[in-house]
C-alpha cells in the first residue's frame, strides 16, 4: 500500500477524537481525512471522502436503530466490498458482547476497547487496513466461550463454521492471555502472516456462524 | 402491609367497643381483643364472592356454618340473598390497594348486625365513599331494592311477578358482568396476567343478554309477537350505542395506557438518577478534591468504572461461588489496593470448591506481584493492564497472569523472597496442581496456574 493510511473518526465525544487525532497525528504513516460525531454525519462523511479504514464507536446518537456503529455499517455496506474497500475497525467503551457481535456480524474488521494505548491502536489500524482482522483479547474470549473451545469442542473440518479449528483456538487463547500477534506467532512457531490467517478465519466465522450461542444474543436484541 | 393491619386493629376497637358497653367489661385485666382480620373478600377459597369465606374468616366462624347461614337467610324470604350481595358490592377484595379500601372498610364493618335498608341509609354519609366506589353502591343499591320489593311483597304489597321477573333477570345480567368487574379489578392489582380471557368474555356476553332479555321482557309484557320487534330494537339501540361510544372508550383506554408507561418510565429514571446520584456523582466530587494526588484520581476512576460496568452489563447472573465470581473479585481487589488497572478474562466457569480456591488465591498473589514488579517504568500506573485470563472447564481450571513488566530470572530469586516461590508455586502443589512461571527479560512475565479437577469428583 502506497501512501498513509486514510482514516475517518467517527465518535460522539470530542475529546476522545481529538485525543485519538493526537495519538495518531505523531505517526506519519496515518492521516485522518474526516471526522463525525453522529450516524447521518458518518454515513455521509465516509461516502464523500472514501477513506481506507474508519474507527468506529459502537455507540453513536442521530441513528434510528441501535447500536448506531451497526447503522452506519448498515448504510456503508456498498463500500465494504471492491477493489478497494472501506474497513471498519469498532471502538468501544463496552464490553457487553452483544455490542462486539453487533458490529462484527454488520462487517467490522475487528474490535478493540477504547483504552487501548496510541501505539496499539495505530498497529490495529494498520493491520485491518491490510484486510487482516484485529482481536482484543476480551473478543478473543469471548470466541472461545461462544463457540465451546473453552470447554475443548473442537472442529474436526477446516471450514466448519460453528467451531473453531485447534490451530484457531490455540491463536485465540494466546491472544486472550494478552499476546500481541507477533508474539503468538513465536509461540506456536508460525509465521505472523500464518497467525493473521488464522484470526481472519476466525472473523469470518463470527459474521457467518449460525452458532447457538453466537445468534442468541443477537436474537435477544433483533440484531440480525 | 403495615397499612392493612393499622386497619385492622382500628376496627377491632370499634367491633369491641359496643360489646363492652352491652357486658360489662372485666374490671382488672386489660382487655385483649382478638386478633381479628379485616373484613375483606379472600382472594381463594371463593365460591361466588368470596362474601362468605370473608365473613368466616372475620367472625372467626366455619365457612360452612356462614354459608348455610345465607343458603336458609335466602329461602327465608331473600334475606340471605339481599345480605349476600350487599356484602359483595361493601366489602373489598382481598388485593384491593390500602388507600381504595380504607374508607370503604367503616362501611361494610358493622353490618353483620343488621341487614335492613336503614342501616345501609345510615352509613353511607357517614362512611364517604370514594369515587371508585360509586359504582358498587349504585349496585348495591339496585340490588337492597329488589330487596325491599321482595319484602314488600311478603308482607302484603303485591308486586306483579310480570315486573319482578323481568328484574331479577336484568339484575342477573348485572351480577354476571359484575364477576366480571370485580375479575378486572382483582387481575389489576395482582397484575395476575394472562389466564382466564375466554372465561371472562363469556361471562360478560352471558350478562349482556340476560340484561337484553329482561329488558324485553320488562317492555313487552306478554305479547310474543311484538317480541321480535322489540328485541331488535333493543339490540339495534345496543349496537348504535357501542358504534358511538368505542372511539371514546378507546381512546381512555389507551389515555389509560399512555400514563401508565409514563409512570413506569419515570420510576426507571429515577432509579437510574438515585444510582447515578450515588455513585458517579460521589466520585467526580471525590476526584475534584482530590485532583493534586494523580495516583488516587486513577484508583478512584476505576473502581467507579468497575462498579458501573457491573451495574451496565451486569446481565449475567454470576452466582458467588463460583470461579469466575471469585477471580473477578480477587483482581477487583488487586485493582482497589495497588491503584492498577487488571483486565480479566473468563472463559467457561465452573463452581468454586477448596482447589479453586486456593488457585483464586495463588491467581491474587501473582496478580499482586504483576501489578508491583510488572509495570514498565515508561508508563504511568496503570496504562497497560495486567491481562488475566482464566479458563474453567469440568476437567479443572487453567488460569495465566501476564505483564509487560521488566522480567526476572527466578532462579536469580534470593531464596528469602518467598512471593513467588512459596504463596504461588507451593501453595498450588499442596493441593494438587501446579505452577510454571516464565519471564524473558524486557518482555514481561506470565504465570501459568493449574489445578485439575479433584479426581474425586471426576469419578463420582
Amino acid at each position: 500500500m502506497s501512501g498513509p493510511v486514510r482514516i475517518v473518526l467517527v465518535d460522539d465525544h470530542g475529546m476522545f477524537r481529538s485525543g485519538v487525532r493526537a495519538e495518531l497525528g505523531a505517526e506519519s504513516s496515518i492521516e485522518v481525512v474526516g471526522e463525525a460525531a453522529d450516524v447521518p454525519t458518518a454515513v455521509a462523511v465516509v461516502h464523500a471522502t472514501h477513506p481506507d479504514v474508519v474507527l468506529l464507536d459502537v455507540h453513536l446518537p442521530g441513528g434510528s436503530e441501535r447500536p448506531g456503529g451497526r447503522e452506519v455499517l448498515h448504510a456503508c455496506v456498498d463500500l465494504l466490498g471492491g477493489d478497494s474497500p472501506v474497513r471498519f475497525l469498532a471502538l468501544s467503551v463496552s464490553d457487553a458482547a452483544e455490542d462486539v457481535i453487533a458490529v462484527i456480524r454488520a462487517g467490522a474488521r475487528g474490535y478493540v476497547t477504547k483504552t487501548i494505548s496510541g501505539p496499539e491502536l495505530a498497529a490495529a489500524v494498520h493491520r485491518v487496513a491490510d484486510g487482516d482482522a484485529v482481536f482484543s483479547p476480551r473478543l478473543a474470549g469471548f470466541v472461545l466461550d461462544a463457540f465451546g473451545a473453552g470447554a475443548g469442542e473442537v472442529a474436526s473440518v477446516d471450514d466448519e463454521l460453528d467451531r473453531l479449528t485447534q490451530r484457531e483456538r490455540e491463536v485465540m487463547r494466546l491472544i486472550a492471555r494478552g499476546y500481541a500477534y507477533k508474539e503468538v506467532a513465536k509461540e506456536l512457531y508460525l509465521s505472523v502472516k500464518t497467525v493473521e490467517t488464522h484470526v481472519s478465519a476466525v472473523l469470518r466465522k463470527l459474521q457467518l456462524s449460525n452458532r447457538y450461542e453466537l445468534t442468541r444474543w443477537a436474537a435477544d436484541r433483533r440484531l440480525l | 402491609m403495615a397499612t392493612t393491619s393499622k386497619q385492622g386493629t382500628g376496627r377491632q376497637d370499634q367491633a369491641v367497643a359496643p360489646a363492652r358497653a352491652a357486658w360489662t367489661p372485666p374490671p382488672v385485666v386489660p382487655v385483649v381483643p382478638p386478633a381479628r382480620p379485616p373484613l375483606v373478600r379472600p382472594a381463594s377459597g371463593r365460591v361466588l364472592a368470596g362474601v362468605a369465606a370473608g365473613l368466616a374468616a372475620h367472625l372467626g366462624v366455619p365457612v360452612r356454618v356462614v354459608r348455610i347461614g345465607l343458603v336458609v337467610g335466602v329461602v327465608l324470604g331473600g334475606v340471605g340473598a339481599v345480605l349476600y350481595l350487599w356484602l359483595w358490592a361493601l366489602v373489598p377484595s382481598a388485593q384491593a390497594v390500602p388507600g381504595v379500601d380504607a374508607p370503604a372498610m367503616p362501611a361494610g364493618a358493622p353490618t353483620p348486625a343488621s341487614a335492613s335498608a336503614p342501616a345501609s341509609v345510615r352509613g353511607a354519609p357517614w362512611a364517604g365513599p370514594p369515587a371508585g366506589r360509586v359504582g358498587d353502591l349504585l349496585v348495591g343499591g339496585l340490588l337492597l331494592l329488589a330487596g325491599g320489593a321482595l319484602l314488600g311483597q311478603r308482607f302484603g304489597y303485591d308486586i306483579s311477578l310480570s315486573i319482578v321477573l323481568p328484574l331479577l333477570v336484568v339484575l342477573g345480567g348485572a351480577v354476571l358482568a359484575y364477576t366480571q368487574l370485580d375479575e378486572v379489578e382483582r387481575s389489576r392489582w395482582a397484575s395476575i396476567a394472562g389466564g382466564s380471557t375466554r372465561s371472562a368474555v363469556l361471562r360478560v356476553v352471558a350478562g349482556l343478554c340476560l340484561v337484553l332479555i329482561g329488558v324485553v321482557l320488562v317492555v313487552v309484557q306478554g305479547d310474543l309477537a311484538s317480541a321480535g320487534r322489540v328485541l331488535v330494537a333493543a339490540v339495534a339501540v345496543l349496537g348504535g350505542a357501542a358504534v358511538v361510544l368505542a372511539p371514546w372508550g378507546l381512546r381512555l383506554w389507551r389515555d389509560l395506557d399512555a400514563e401508565r408507561a409514563a409512570r413506569a418510565r419515570e420510576a426507571e429514571r429515577s432509579e437510574i438518577a438515585a444510582h447515578l446520584h450515588d455513585s458517579v456523582l460521589q466520585t467526580l466530587a471525590l476526584i475534584q478534591r482530590r485532583s493534586d494526588d494523580p495516583v488516587q484520581v486513577a484508583r478512584l476512576a476505576r473502581a467507579q468504572e468497575r462498579d458501573l460496568r457491573s451495574w451496565l452489563y451486569g446481565g449475567d447472573p454470576v452466582d458467588a461461588g463460583s470461579v469466575a465470581a471469585q477471580v473477578k473479585a480477587a483482581a477487583a481487589e488487586v485493582e482497589d489496593r495497588h491503584g492498577a488497572s487488571i483486565e480479566v478474562v473468563v472463559v467457561g466457569d465452573r463452581p468454586a470448591d477448596d482447589r479453586t480456591s486456593a488457585l483464586v488465591a495463588a491467581l491474587r498473589e501473582a496478580m499482586v506481584n504483576a501489578v508491583k514488579h510488572g509495570q514498565p517504568t515508561s508508563f504511568s500506573p496503570g496504562q497497560v493492564p495486567v491481562q488475566v485470563y482464566v479458563e474453567a472447564t469440568a476437567d479443572g481450571v487453567e488460569a495465566f497472569v501476564r505483564d509487560r513488566g521488566c522480567g526476572f530470572d527466578l532462579d536469580a530469586v534470593p531464596a528469602d523472597r518467598l512471593g513467588v516461590r512459596e504463596s504461588i508455586v507451593a501453595r498450588m502443589q499442596r493441593h494438587g496442581g501446579g505452577a510454571t512461571v516464565r519471564s524473558t527479560a524486557g518482555e514481561g512475565t506470565e504465570v501459568r496456574l493449574e489445578m485439575p479437577a479433584d479426581p474425586a469428583e471426576a469419578t463420582a
